[in-house]
């Protein structure tokens, strides 16, 4: 029944059976790559990412977002892509804007059906350790990419599979954990070979004909999707926005703006960088300007799934390669921060994926009557490293979540992390494997966006240290908030302190790696809350109430925030209605009009003191923009 | 003279089988479960198969119950007066979870944490701590607990679950814990997560302590009531109660620990189509379980079942030994529709049992997986032995209309119907074998439910599988797995060493304690010592992995023999599973010492078919639809009178009871004693 004598056409079984093997596949190389690696960073924090792509590199899969194909044609001759081979990169200048920082090794194998290329299997991920100036790879202060660790350029790990060994050894001999990263290696190469099987099973049960063309509606289907539910829901007009960077590690008084322009019209969304700030000094940067930003338009567009008639619906659209046929991308000149020469240090480069996602949020939000969620920032890597010698060698480290985004439906999640299916490490698990103890595994109150719908709260983590050891801490938003959207306040600052055994406390900067913790020291770790959504004196005071009881809000906070006076009652607390109508009244009254965004304190203050450096035909972006109501009105609106 | 009884309670029918241990006679009762106490259906059940059998009461003797109640009762919401105890510092364990977001990139931008299980104002904590060794660091602070307790009592919570940090390793506060609730609040029921699951990872482990404190309640007290009246019928008699690792235990001991009854659900089906699979000579299988609304699926290998521990229950973690079963949203009832976007899609949406297919006439309007086989000519006029009369023309145009909008003949989108089920089916067995490192092509196939023997050879196609076993009496194999169950008890403790540093007398002390645990416990189920078998298994991994493989100790070693083994045979599991071993080059970390206490119990013989010489010719033909060659008049033949040995060659259906065999071209059927249908690729 299978092999040559198939149907070569497509039809809807053909197409709804290869769809489902594709999403099932993608799911087969997942596993395979959770079961088989080794790194803490992988397994446990699922930061790697799978893709599957056709022959000519298009993207069929949308569960995350994956490097790039283009690579392969770029660096190897069309005739030089043969069964067997496995190529292999991590180098941010060579790898067309797919590879943002150096510890993500990236493996693609091609797949083949009778001699004939007919599609890609990719896995990267972000590895503990690949040599360069501080263990994990990631120096704070580094100033170009070679302190950052080995680069390699797009070769042939294997070829038509016979492995190269000097590379191989040269590979792991450079990083910390060489034995770490064989494993990682060696799982990631078995788990993609496992994908191109299941492709190829359906190039030979349904001919190759029909596969290809079963690509190509896959992919259109996602772009007609775009078109059909989500572009309508946005205004046509140029929107401007922009966020900021708030250190680079080397210069460290100076904050980074990202800027936006953005035109939506009928059926596609133009998105301009022009007005970014200049490449930075230290490892903030993103080298995205290749391949016609084919990266950052698939990074970006899953941005525009919050649009969707609900959550459920949004969690089904999935975002492949057709979205680059919606969004456009112009890059400014060489010499920005997305447009960086060559060299230039890219480590923290997870900052600018966050802003380049909450600004595209943010214009949106201008052209939504403020439909978007709020802000959130959710990647950001703490750990400890010690250990008197190499055998003693450890390092602990963790990606740390945030408070999610208050948005029009929910209140945001508490500490969750943008990397799907990433997890925190037991505290059991980190004691029984390190010389640590976790003091607290709790939230940290009053640290969401106050909002009608708030964020979702961040972290408070303390942990002591039983032996001498090393802080690192990878992150930003320490002075600069997640912002607010439609009336909702700005969230609560990551902030990481060291609380010696004496008692004392020292607060470290969020970009450290040189900072000792002695035995018995306590490290403090509190991070950001979510953007608030909505007028926060408009949320439900048994909301806010409910909030007090479990201590996650206190009661100034309530007051302050959300003008709603509590009375304890025993073991509960009630609201006390009239105060909270008098104060709400009064805290309405006082502050004005109500602004689309809330950036928090710091931000407010550089604008005061016009710190804040426009580039020519710029202006401050939020200027003039006021919460709406349902109807798209403003306070001032309403009242004419 | 007695009877044993098997009931199987679902969340719409109970079935029950019963097997006279004298002569081999089965008897099959269907009949209503009560979702609300399910000992009502269940003492139903028993009360019509002992009548239909012509036996009374004091006949039975002995008692066997599977159920999915207690699943239901989670998926209800049944969320009233839980509460929490945690150890200070950690109250906000829950709420944090592993912070993960399910899923696709960009999803934390919309997706939204579902409400915990225990919300947060009733969560308390304990002044005390461990360190991961059992040490104690912090002495237990009595009079706070007794605070928390009585101020959780006081807001309405009358089931609180403890789970302290490390307690896996000493669960001396736990046990305090738990002795002031009774003493304090004698009728509110406690779990405490040292018993529930002593295994680290403290989040899945106060996940799972919640579930089985939320479940005591009701089955409890259904179990209770059923066992006072069976007992006031037929006197002492073992009632057992299926468990999620494939074993039973007496109704008090599942009753305790009720999260090991939470996913029994799919297990004696496998268990049954194991014992069936044992005497058709298949050792290595996997099962295909196709119910209404959905699929259930498992591997086993050397009769052996793949067990997992981890599952989710809804958005809920739950740890406890349980078959690896994976559920595929595509059964019998599944329905074909057309997206928003002109794509064909099969299930997860269903007919179900109301209004069920076009077919069966009971109210269906849309056209479901058993209208495509009508459609096809794979079913015959009326099913249930003629009870069910089918309305083909009705499914006929149904299917025409769907034809239609893809410019497609009404058997060829049926035909793909039946292609895009079994595709959905492919992926639930890639993730029960490939994904975990097993290639199928080198299992049987053993398909049963009601409608499982209509897809297996589509499947089978699909993932190179050469064999297809089709046990008799598809529908009840359910009920009657349970009649194969031994008694089983798992036991767990974590202790984490690596070989370079381990002492083998401790991991060996450790072994022994849990065995005499578990032999005492069986012992008392009534198992004669000769009956009692101990296996130890041992969780390893590479030090840094963060998955551990499960070393099974060759039966009868101990002492440094099993520990050596253990070190040894890792390499070997390690690479059988993955496909690489660094023997010699990297530490191996112990994480879990594991035993399980097995009672053998004695099987009813099944009774086997009298040998005739007459072969069967086919009872006559029928028009069937084939989507590589179009429509061919099949032979049909009716599955009892097939000699056994005889073997037909497809396309040809194969007809009884209930249920019906698809043998396509290139596929041949032969019947054996025991009444399988063994389907073979030629």
């Amino acid at each position: 029944m299978a092999g040559k004598n198939a149907k070569t056409t497509l039809g809807p079984i053909e197409l709804e059976v290869i769809t489902g093997t594709i999403r099932s596949a993608e799911l087969e190389i997942e596993a395979a790559v959770e079961r088989t690696s080794r790194s803490p960073m992988i397994r446990d924090q699922h930061d790697y990412r799978v893709a599957l792509f056709d022959a000519k590199g298009r993207k069929l899969t949308g569960r995350s977002y994956s490097a790039l194909v283009e690579p392969v044609f770029e660096y190897f001759d069309d005739g030089d892509i043969h069964p067997g081979d496995v190529f292999f990169w991590n180098d941010p200048y060579n790898s067309c804007g797919g590879i943002g920082h150096v510890p993500d090794l990236c493996t693609t194998v091609p797949i083949f059906h009778e001699e004939r290329l007919i599609g890609f299997s990719q896995v990267f991920g972000h590895h503990d350790d690949v040599g360069g100036a501080v263990p994990g790879s990631l120096p704070v202060d580094a100033r170009d990419m070679w302190a950052e660790g080995l680069v390699i350029p797009p070769i042939k790990l294997y070829d038509k599979g016979v492995l190269n060994e000097a590379a191989y050894k040269i590979v792991f001999r450079n990083s910390r954990l060489g034995e770490h990263l064989r494993g990682d290696v060696d799982a990631e190469i078995g788990a993609a070979l496992l994908g191109s099987r299941r492709i190829t099973a359906m190039a030979e049960r349904y001919g190759i004909d029909a596969l290809e063309s079963a690509f190509d509606t896959i992919l259109e289907n996602c772009a007609a999707t775009i078109r059909r539910e989500l572009l309508p829901k946005i205004k046509n007009g140029t929107y401007t926005w922009e966020d900021f960077v708030e250190c680079d590690g080397v210069e460290r008084d100076k904050i980074h703006a990202f800027r936006l322009t953005m035109t939506k019209t009928d059926d596609k969304i133009f998105l301009d960088f022009s007005g970014t700030d200049p490449e930075a000094a230290g490892p903030i940067n993103w080298p995205i300007d290749y391949a016609d930003g084919k990266f950052i338009r698939k990074f970006m567009a899953p941005v525009l799934r919050s649009l969707a008639d609900s959550p459920e619906r949004a969690a089904e659209i999935d975002m492949n390669e057709g979205a680059i046929d919606v969004l456009e991308v112009k890059f400014p000149e060489k010499g920005t921060l997305v447009t960086p020469t060559f060299g230039k240090p890219t480590g923290m480069r997870f900052f600018l994926f966050l802003r380049v996602l909450g600004t595209f949020a943010g214009a949106l939000a201008k052209a939504t009557g403020g439909r978007m969620p709020a802000d959130h920032e959710t990647i950001r890597i703490w750990g400890m490293h010690g250990g008197r010698n190499q055998d003693e060698f450890y390092l602990f480290r963790e990606v740390l979540g945030g408070g999610g985004p208050g948005r029009p439906w929910a209140d945001g999640s508490d500490v969750v992390h943008i990397v799907p299916n990433s997890r925190n490490l037991p505290a059991e698990f980190s004691e029984t494997r390190y010389p640590i103890r976790v003091e607290k595994l709790g939230l940290a109150r009053d640290s969401a966006g106050a909002g009608y719908r708030r964020g979702g709260f961040g972290y408070n983590k303390q942990i002591r240290t039983l032996g001498d050891a090393t802080l690192l801490s990878n992150a930003d938003r320490s002075f600069i908030n997640c912002y607010g959207v439609n009336g909702g306040k700005a969230g609560g600052l990551y902030g990481v302190t060291i609380e010696q055994p004496d008692g004392s406390e020292v607060e470290a900067p969020g970009m450290s790696d040189d900072r000792v913790v002695p035995a018995g020291g306590i490290v403090k770790l509190q991070t950001t809350g979510g953007g608030g959504w909505g007028d926060p004196l408009a949320r439900e005071p048994e909301l806010v109430c409910y909030d007090v009881l479990c201590g996650l809000v206190s009661p100034d906070a309530a007051q302050s925030d959300y003008g709603v006076v509590v009375a304890k009652d025993g073991n509960a607390f009630v609201v006390d209605e009239a105060a909270t109508g008098a104060l709400r009244t009064k805290l309405a009254a006082a502050r004005g009009e109500l602004n689309m965004f809330d950036r928090g304190p710091v931000v407010d203050d550089l604008r005061r003191k016009g710190e804040i450096d426009w580039p020519e035909g710029w202006q401050d972006p939020d200027e003039g923009w006021h919460a709406v109501d349902a109807d798209g009105r403003s306070d001032a609106e309403r009242a004419a | 003279m007695t009877l044993r009884v098997a009931i199987d309670t679902g969340g719409t029918f109970t079935d029950v089988v019963a097997i006279d241990d004298e002569n081999g006679e089965q008897y099959v009762v269907k009949t209503p479960s009560t979702p609300s106490d399910p000992s009502v259906g269940l003492l139903n059940g028993v009360r019509e198969i002992v009548e239909i059998a012509g036996r009374s009461g004091s006949d039975v003797g002995q008692l066997l119950h599977g159920s999915t109640t207690a699943t239901n009762a989670v998926l209800e919401h049944k969320f009233d007066g839980l509460g929490l105890i945690v150890t200070k510092g950690f109250r906000h364990m829950i709420e944090i979870a592993r912070q993960s977001v399910p899923d696709g990139y960009g999803n934390s931008f919309f997706w939204v944490k579902p409400p915990r299980l225990c919300p947060l104002h009733l969560v308390r904590e304990a002044a005390a701590r461990m360190d991961h060794n059992g040490e104690i660091i912090d002495e237990l602070d009595e009079e706070g607990v007794v605070v928390a307790i009585d101020e959780l009592v006081e807001q309405g919570v009358n089931c609180i679950g403890v789970c302290l940090l490390h307690s896996y390793a000493n669960d001396a506060h736990e046990k305090r814990i738990g002795a002031l609730i009774e003493e304090r609040h004698p009728g509110v029921f406690y779990s405490l997560s040292s018993v529930v699951l002593p295994e680290y990872r403290e989040y899945e482990r106060a996940m799972t302590t919640l579930i089985d404190v939320l479940v005591k309640p009701y089955c409890k007290t259904y179990l209770q009531n059923a066992a006072d009246e069976i007992r006031s019928e037929a006197g002492q008699i073992p009632f057992l109660i299926m468990q999620s690792n494939g074993g039973v235990v007496r109704h008090e001991t599942a009753g305790g620990k009720p999260v090991t009854m939470l996913l029994s659900g799919p297990a004696a089906g496998v268990l049954g189509a194991i014992h069936m699979s044992r005497l058709a000579g298949f050792d290595d299988i996997l099962t295909l379980d196709v119910g209404g609304t959905s699929t259930d699926i498992s591997l086993v290998s050397k009769l052996t079942p793949q067990m997992t521990s981890y599952s989710m229950v809804e958005h809920y973690p739950v740890k406890t030994p349980m078959l690896d079963i994976v559920t595929v949203g595509t059964g019998g009832g599944s329905l074909a529709w057309v997206d928003d976007y002109g794509g064909l899609k099969v299930g997860p949406r269903s007919a179900g049992a109301v209004p069920g297919p076009i077919c069966y006439s009971r109210g269906g309007t849309k056209p479901a997986v058993t209208d495509a086989a009508a459609v096809l000519g794979r079913l015959p006029d009326a099913l249930v032995g003629g009870g069910l009369k089918l309305d083909i023309p009705s499914s006929q145009k149904a299917f025409d209309e769907l034809g239609e909008r893809f410019g497609m003949s009404a058997e060829e989108v049926a035909a793909g119907v039946f292609e895009i089920a079994a595709a959905n089916m492919v992926h639930g067995i890639r993730q029960v074998s490939t994904t975990r490192g097993s290639d199928p092509g080198a299992y049987a196939l053993v398909s049963f439910g009601g409608a499982g023997a209509m897809f297996a050879t589509d499947v089978a196609d699909f993932l190179g599988m050469k064999t297809v076993l089709s046990p008799p009496n598809p529908g009840n194999l359910s009920a009657y797995g349970l009649h194969v169950c031994d008694v089983k008890q798992d036991y767990i403790r974590t202790l984490v060493r690596q070989q370079s540093k381990a002492d083998a007398t401790e991991i060996e002390e450790q072994w022994r304690e849990l065995e005499e645990t578990g032999r005492a416990a069986v012992a008392s189920e009534g198992v004669a010592p000769g009956d009692i078998e101990l296996l130890r298994s041992a969780d390893v991994r590479y030090v840094g992995e963060g998955h551990e493989v499960s070393v099974a100790i060759a039966a009868g070693k101990t002492g440094t023999h099993a520990i050596e083994f253990m070190w040894n045979d890792f390499h070997r599991v390690h690479d059988e599973s993955f496909g690489f071993e660094y023997k010699g080059e990297q530490d191996v970390e112990l994480v879990n010492l594991r035993v399980q206490a097995v009672g053998r119990a004695s099987r009813p013989e099944v009774k086997k078919k009298l040998d005739t010489d007459a072969q069967a010719s086919p009872s006559g033909t029928r028009n069937v639809f084939w989507r590589e060659t179009g429509w061919i008049e099949c032979p049909i033949y009716d599955r009892e009178s097939l000699a056994i040995g005889q073997r037909v060659t497809g396309p040809t259906i194969v007809e009884e009871y209930g249920s019906t065999v698809v043998v396509p071209t290139s596929w041949s059927a032969r019947a054996d004693q025991y009444g399988n249908l063994i389907l073979e690729k030629v």
